[in-house]
């Protein structure tokens, strides 16, 4: 879960970290006022993307009117996409240069990892492919609570050899090495940067701030969390969609892949997917495109990643269905139910208790396709028979392969075809 | 199908590469030993599916709950060590706690050197990973996971997590499997299926399937395992299943780059995520593709791996076609057999339910104790003996007798709780009420929590007392010495004689020793078990049971001996014989809507008890005129109703007892102190084997404790 570079620097700010005065936080122009702004201050967008510099959300404030004009100018800002909806204030400071100093889990070894650079204040990822020689790092190998003082040392030397450090500086910039990864082990921290350390005259300080906090070391970091504020968990960038916060209401993962405004164009087949768990959730996104791409000449396009694994019981199968037969892009379904730990048979009944609902309630119903293989097949097909005797109407969009003569990707191209014919008919 | 030898294996390659000493023993032992750890509801679940696919589970680990067992027969040990004391050879432990609590005991597992750690829990926190990562590499362990849906072997038939049971292994011949085929190893579990299902639909054997696991730091990563599996002599092929996210297939793609030498075995990567939107979490935490970064997406890793020469594909059609290619069409199985074989498994109707018992298994005509023939134990041992193979499942060595007994006699000195006992108070209540206020009965058993066998021998010595009381034997106690033998004390209390008739001692123990046990079904034994499933103290549960020992059940005898009393001195009065006297005894009491008591029986035509109760009796001299009724009642009953009911256990005890010319009252007696010791086995048992507050349909126990044996 990432952090606002706000909320990062308070927690800096409680691990000993110097950060420039903060002002406050406004979601809207009438509350600059409120706050005591000493200018010049530093108007900031508060958003979880990066490349916000680029996109101009950070502007430099000399008096009352500017900060407000700023501030309603962010507030109207997109950046990538998303909506800007909060605004920081801070001291603006003089800067004589800045480094960058940076704690994460090495994705090789799994080694925590010291990144320092001389050359903070711009994108690491550029500097790291421009100029890889001027980033510096360090692998702790034992996962240590602290940083030996032989690290720091060294880091602060090499530093010292390409910017000259007053002896305060230098006891600061020690200060912040040795805190920065003090804080990376205390708060469970995936990635705790901060970018640029800047060198002020007298001092260095911490002026831009980015913590991503390890969401399974949540549920221990309570604390950390109350204070500040953080009732729920964040969603990872941008707010979740309608979709997206029913499925959470639903308890299972679900992410929409079109924006929230897409129009539905006549020529593409909209597939919706109820997938099994997490990897085939994946994998089956991209089999539906591939599939599309191969066999087909219209534009086959899936709209959602779903993980419906892990034994979901019969009631969080029909909401998974549910969910994607509300949603006016989906064309068709396309599911399978491979029960390993999860049970066909509860699987089916989960989507027939869906498909009844629906026909009861005169909701739209979308065409399933789908194969069920596994735990507790008999008894699911046994199921499945009675309930298209007992209400063949409901069920008449529903097209469940039992056993696994055909594998999915058979299914997915028939499915798709069948999808396709329905959709001309309909529109002829 | 027959097997592969477990020494012919993809998982005994990969110990004997990193222990090769365990190896040595394994080679030998045929056997690839592992355990569970953490045995919450998916752990002892899956315990039982793995047993049942041919793993051998060898024990579980879990703190507090030490001395007990799972799915009846595997052994829960408190700690690693404790269980490594008693099992040195395990090779493979699974994890299954919680991510809260999960981090000391796979160090812990990982430092006591065990060499395979598959670590099913999700969610760790990455700090916690990172130390059992380091745990790992220092002690040179495979660390499959965390979040790994485990791995699995289909040749040798060995599972180590939850995947279902449907890769298929290289079928050497029609009725025998073979150890080649493709190797998969995959970050994902659900992907397996249809990899595997791909693969089996062309006839692609799988040998070994390893989930390296979908969190964001694991164990062993392809970088690890990839290289080990290359030097497997059995594998065709290897299948990378990769997924967004990480670095860990563009770090494999360098190696296999820079090191080409080490991969000659064929690769295929099948990457998921080729069409997955930056910045969004898809179920794995690994998953996720940051934006701005140059690793982690599908590009980067597709093209690092087929800069190293590998084959990346994206769908299960190009998968087929790629393995088809490299592999030349070679088919592993015959694909209808497989086709067969996977209807067959989903097909299965459910399993019945049942449960385990090790303690008596009741055949009609025959009671089994722990093996041995109840029958033989009553001509053979003494009931201190069968007390303790009812809680133990062995008699005790000659030498713990003696101390056994002790317990017991020591057990007696203590008074009898104050009770007030109502006129025609069922004996049954009245022992009851006592073991519930007996407060040096509840004393000895929270000292003594973790010793059955002295907690029973505790408890008859307490029920002996009680029935000194309830008999009025009470001045036979001063009588009774520390060093006797607890038979000859028992026949004191029972009789209120001083003086020992050895034989009719014995003869009263056997009776005793008849008593003891009939399974999990009859209601006493029920109760108990119920009551130790809520784990009530010891004497509450036996407690319970003796309560549910009524006129309708197991009270038989003292009705018994009064009526083949009444028969004897009707006999003798009007000079008849006791086939007539009991005839028009029967007579009478059908006229008065009266049951005859001691016939009959749920199982057993013919009582197993009954012919060496007979013959014992007749040994002490003491057979007289009930027990000859005992012997023809069968039979006049039918004269007089037209329906057989065979003598049963009760009957005949209640004959001897009226015979011996005891109070009729001591028949039940008998039966109840007997039974205290089943009692107790049932309530040891359930504790040790079940989970509390389980849901028992006692119709669903089945025995499984020692085959039938003969005892010297």
């Amino acid at each position: 879960m990432k952090l606002y570079e706000h909320e990062s620097k308070k927690v800096f700010e409680i691990h000993g970290i110097p950060i420039p005065k903060q002002y406050g936080v406004v979601h809207s122009v009438n509350e600059v006022e409120t706050l005591d702004l000493k200018f010049p201050v530093m108007a900031k967008a508060a958003v979880l993307i990066g490349g916000r510099g680029k996109a101009g959300g950070i502007k430099k404030a000399n008096s009352l009117k500017e900060a407000k004009d700023i501030t309603a100018k962010l507030l109207k800002l997109r950046i990538k996409e998303y909506p800007v909806e909060t605004v920081f204030f801070e001291e603006a400071l003089e800067e004589r240069g800045a480094c960058y100093v940076g704690v994460t889990t090495d994705p090789k070894t799994f080694n925590n990892m010291l990144v320092v650079s001389a050359s903070g204040g711009v994108e690491i990822e550029e500097v790291s492919r421009m100029r890889p020689e001027a980033i510096m790092r360090w692998e702790i190998v034992n996962n240590d609570r602290v940083l030996q003082n032989s690290i720091i040392e060294e880091v602060v030397s090499l530093i010292s050899q390409e910017i000259q450090f007053s002896s305060k500086q230098k006891e600061v910039f020690s200060s912040i090495i040795d805190n920065v990864y003090r804080t990376y082990q205390d708060i469970d921290a995936k990635l705790c940067e901060i970018n640029p350390v800047l060198i002020t005259p007298e001092t260095v300080i911490a002026v831009d701030a980015k913590i991503v906090l390890d969401d399974n070391g949540l549920y221990r970091q309570s604390k950390l969390l109350d204070s500040l504020g953080i009732t729920s968990r964040r969603h990872d960038i941008a707010e979740p969609t309608p979709n997206e916060k029913k499925a959470i209401n639903h308890g299972f993962p679900y992410v929409d892949l079109l924006p929230l405004i897409t129009s539905k164009e006549k020529d593409t087949l909209y597939v919706g997917l109820v997938p099994g768990g997490a990897g085939y959730g994946i994998f089956s996104i991209d089999e539906v495109v591939n599939i599309g791409n191969e066999f087909f000449e219209e534009k086959i396009v899936p709209i959602n990643f779903m993980d419906s694994g892990g034994g979901p019981p019969q009631n969080q199968v029909a909401q998974m269905f549910h969910i994607l037969m509300d949603y006016p892009l989906t064309d068709i379904i396309i599911t399978s139910r491979f029960g390993g730990i999860s049970s066909c048979d509860i699987f089916i009944r989960g989507l027939i208790q869906a498909l009844r609902e629906r026909y009861r309630n005169n909701q739209h119903i979308v065409p399933v396709y789908g194969r069920m293989v596994g735990t507790d097949l008999p008894s699911a097909k046994n199921y499945l028979e009675k309930a298209k005797k007992e209400t063949p109407e409901a069920l008449q969009s529903m097209h469940i392969e039992v056993g696994n003569e055909k594998i999915m990707a058979d299914i997915i191209k028939e499915g798709i075809k069948r999808g396709l014919e329905i959709k001309k008919e309909v529109s002829a | 199908m027959k097997r592969t030898p477990v020494d012919q294996g993809a998982l005994f390659f990969l110990i004997k590469k990193i222990r090769p000493e365990l190896a040595a023993h394994i080679e030998k032992a045929k056997m690839i030993e592992t355990i569970i750890i953490g045995l919450g509801s998916q752990g002892t679940k899956h315990a039982g599916l793995m047993k049942e696919f041919g793993t051998n589970i060898t024990a579980g680990v879990s703190v507090g709950r030490g001395g007990t067992r799972i799915h009846e027969v595997i052994p829960v040990y408190e700690r690693v060590k404790d269980c490594l004391k008693e099992h040195p050879n395990i090779a493979v432990a699974s994890i299954w706690r919680h991510y809260s609590g999960v981090r000391d005991i796979v160090i812990d597992v990982i430092e006591s050197g065990i060499p395979i750690v598959v670590l099913i829990t999700e969610g760790i926190p990455l700090k916690d990973v990172r130390d059992i990562i380091v745990a790992a590499r220092k002690h040179n362990t495979i660390l499959f996971g965390g979040n790994t849906p485990g791995i699995i072997f289909p040749p040798e038939g060995i599972k180590i997590g939850m995947l279902p049971d449907i890769f298929y292994p290289e079928e050497k011949t029609e009725d025998e499997f073979g150890p080649r085929g493709v190797t998969i190893i995959s970050r994902s579990g659900a992907i397996l299926y249809h990899l595997s299902d791909a693969l089996a639909s062309v006839g692609v054997a799988q040998n070994a399937v390893l989930g390296i696991g979908g969190d964001g730091a694991i164990g062993t990563r392809f970088i690890d395992i990839v290289p080990l599996i290359q030097q497997y002599q059995n594998t065709d092929l290897i299948v990378i299943a990769g997924e967004i996210g990480g670095i860990q297939e563009e770090y494999l793609a360098e190696d296999i780059a820079a090191h080409p030498e080490k991969y000659q075995i064929p690769m295929v990567a099948l990457i998921s995520g080729a069409n997955a939107p930056p910045g969004k979490t898809m179920g794995h935490a690994g998953a996720i593709i940051t934006p701005g970064q140059e690793y982690g997406t599908f590009k980067t890793k597709k093209e690092a791996l087929e800069k190293a020469g590998v084959t990346v594909v994206n769908s299960q059609y190009e998968l087929v076609k790629t393995v088809q290619e490299i592999l030349e069409g070679w088919k592993y199985f015959s694909i209808k057999r497989y086709q067969e074989k996977m209807t067959k498994t989903w097909e299965e109707p459910p399993k019945k339910a049942e449960w385990a018992t090790l303690i008596t298994k009741v055949q009609p005509n025959n009671l089994i104790i722990a093996g041995y023939p109840l029958k033989e134990i009553i001509k053979k041992k003494t009931f201190t003996e069968t007390a303790y193979l009812l809680i133990k499942g062995e008699f005790p060595q000659t030498g713990e007798i003696k101390e056994l007994e002790k317990i017991a006699l020591k057990a007696i000195e203590f008074s009898v709780p104050e009770v007030k006992v109502h006129e025609n108070e069922d004996i049954s209540k009245t022992i009851a009420k006592l073991l519930l206020l007996d407060e040096a009965l509840a004393n000895y058993c929270i000292q003594e929590n973790k010793n059955p066998t002295s907690q029973l021998m505790f408890c008859l010595g307490r029920v002996a007392r009680y029935l000194s009381s309830i008999l009025e034997n009470d001045e036979v106690l001063v009588h009774i010495d520390n060093n006797q033998p607890f038979s000859h004390a028992i026949y004191q209390i029972f009789t209120g004689e001083k003086s020992i008739d050895d034989k009719k001692a014995k003869l009263l123990e056997s009776m005793i020793v008849a008593s003891v046990d009939h399974g999990v079904t009859p209601p006493s034994a029920q109760a108990t078990i119920i009551a130790a499933t809520v784990r009530a103290a010891y004497e509450v549960a036996v407690a319970q049971g003796v309560s549910a020992i009524t006129d309708v059940h197991g009270g038989a005898g003292a009705k018994a001996a009064e009526f083949f009393k009444k028969c004897a001195t009707l006999a003798r009065n009007k000079n008849i014989d006791l086939a007539e006297a009991t005839h028009e005894n029967i007579s009478i009491y059908m006229k008065e809507g009266k049951r005859i008591q001691g016939l009959g029986h749920r199982f057993h035509t013919k009582d197993p008890r009954r012919d060496v109760l007979w013959i014992k009796a007749k040994h002490a001299g003491v057979a007289g005129e009930c027990v000859q009724i005992s012997k023809i009642i069968t039979d006049v009953f039918n004269r007089v109703r037209g329906i057989t009911l065979p003598i049963n256990v009760d009957g005949v005890i209640g004959a001897i007892v009226a015979d011996l010319g005891l109070n009729p009252i001591i028949a039940k007696a008998v039966f109840i102190y007997g039974r205290i010791a089943g009692l107790s086995a049932h309530y040891f048992e359930e504790i040790a084997s079940q989970p509390q507050m389980r849901r028992i349909n006692f119709s669903e126990a089945v025995y499984k404790g020692k085959k039938v044996r003969k005892l010297k």
